[in-house]
């Protein structure tokens, strides 16, 4: 027998030892089973993972709603700027309001959009 | 139980898995039933030791539990991500030195009547986990995946964490020296009968 045969031969067998032990592979017992079916019973009954709730209490939703942070800074500073215009009245506002409000000279309008109730009233004659 | 999810019905594992994951609980059982068998046949080969392997193919299968909701599809495979699990869990008990003898455990006899045939082939099995026991631990591992669980060289190099051409490497060294082993226990085996 060559020595190129003899291998061959070594390789047959070897692949005759692996189909046998792929027909003895181990069946798992029923105890296994059991165990392994309550595990998984086990981690359903389980929360959801934390990874799914919204991390934090109502303020940090909602800062995470406004973009966070760097949102709030912006708010804040507008917030301020609206109240030290409301106070202060730089002068150049009054032109600008001036404008828009037209002087006491214009003044308003006012327009009976309702008629008197009493009209209604006095219809029925009573 | 429900026909429709046994271990054959159509389903993927992965959609057994998020059915699982969404509480559907026969789910389970389908997977139980497809991959529990792959999973403790791996690890009783690897560790040569019934009652570690169950052990080991348990908490895989815990693992699966656990990470099914979290589970991202069309990633990885589930019967890979879990062979790499039964791996790594494998490899800790090796290297742990928790394991028996490797003279120590052998295949449990076979002892139904009428059985030469079948004794010649416990001892032919005797002497193929022997010898894969000799093997370092990730040329066995990688045997075992090929030859034995039947897998891809791409999927088993998945498995393991290494590339093809290593575990190309490793199963054909793994082969040399298995058959160098057995090479002196061909009549013994019955091998010579023909």
């Amino acid at each position: 027998m060559t020595m190129a045969d003899e291998r061959m031969t070594d390789t047959d067998e070897l692949e005759l030892l692996f189909a046998a032990a792929r027909d003895a592979a181990p069946v798992p017992s029923d105890g296994l089973l059991a165990r392994v079916l309550a595990d998984a019973e086990a981690e359903q009954a389980r929360p959801a993972p934390a990874l799914i709730r919204p991390e934090g209490g109502l303020l940090a939703r909602a800062m995470r709603q406004i973009g966070g942070w760097p949102a709030l800074a912006g708010l804040a500073t507008a917030t301020l700027a609206g109240v030290w215009i409301g106070y202060a009245q730089p002068a150049g506002l009054d032109g600008l309001t001036d404008t828009v409000w037209q002087g006491d000279a214009a003044g308003y309008d006012l327009v009976e959009m309702i008629p008197s109730l009493d009209g209604y009233l006095t219809e029925g004659g009573v | 139980m429900n026909m429709a999810l046994d271990a054959q019905s159509e389903f993927s594992d992965e959609a057994l898995l998020v059915l699982y994951g969404n509480g559907d609980d026969r789910a389970a059982r389908a997977l139980a039933a497809r991959l529990l068998p792959r999973v403790l046949s791996y690890a009783t080969r690897v560790l040569r030791d019934p009652a570690e392997a169950e052990d080991v193919a348990q908490e895989a299968m815990l693992r699966l539990w656990r990470i099914a909701p979290e589970w991202r599809q069309g990633e990885a495979k589930v019967s890979t991500w879990l062979y790499r699990v039964v791996a790594n869990l494998c490899t800790d008990r090796l290297r742990k030195g928790r394991m028996a003898d490797i003279d120590a455990v052998t295949e449990p006899a076979d002892d139904s009547p009428g059985a030469e045939a079948q004794l010649q082939q416990a001892a032919r099995l005797a002497a193929l986990d022997g010898a894969l026991a000799e093997l370092p631990e990730r040329q066995r591992q990688a045997v075992v995946l090929r030859h034995i669980e039947g897998l891809a060289n791409p999927e088993i190099a998945e498995i393991l964490e290494i590339s093809v051409e290593a575990v190309e490497s490793l199963t054909a060294r793994g082969k040399r020296a298995l058959a160098a082993a057995l090479a002196g226990r061909r009549e013994e085996l019955g091998y010579d009968d023909g």
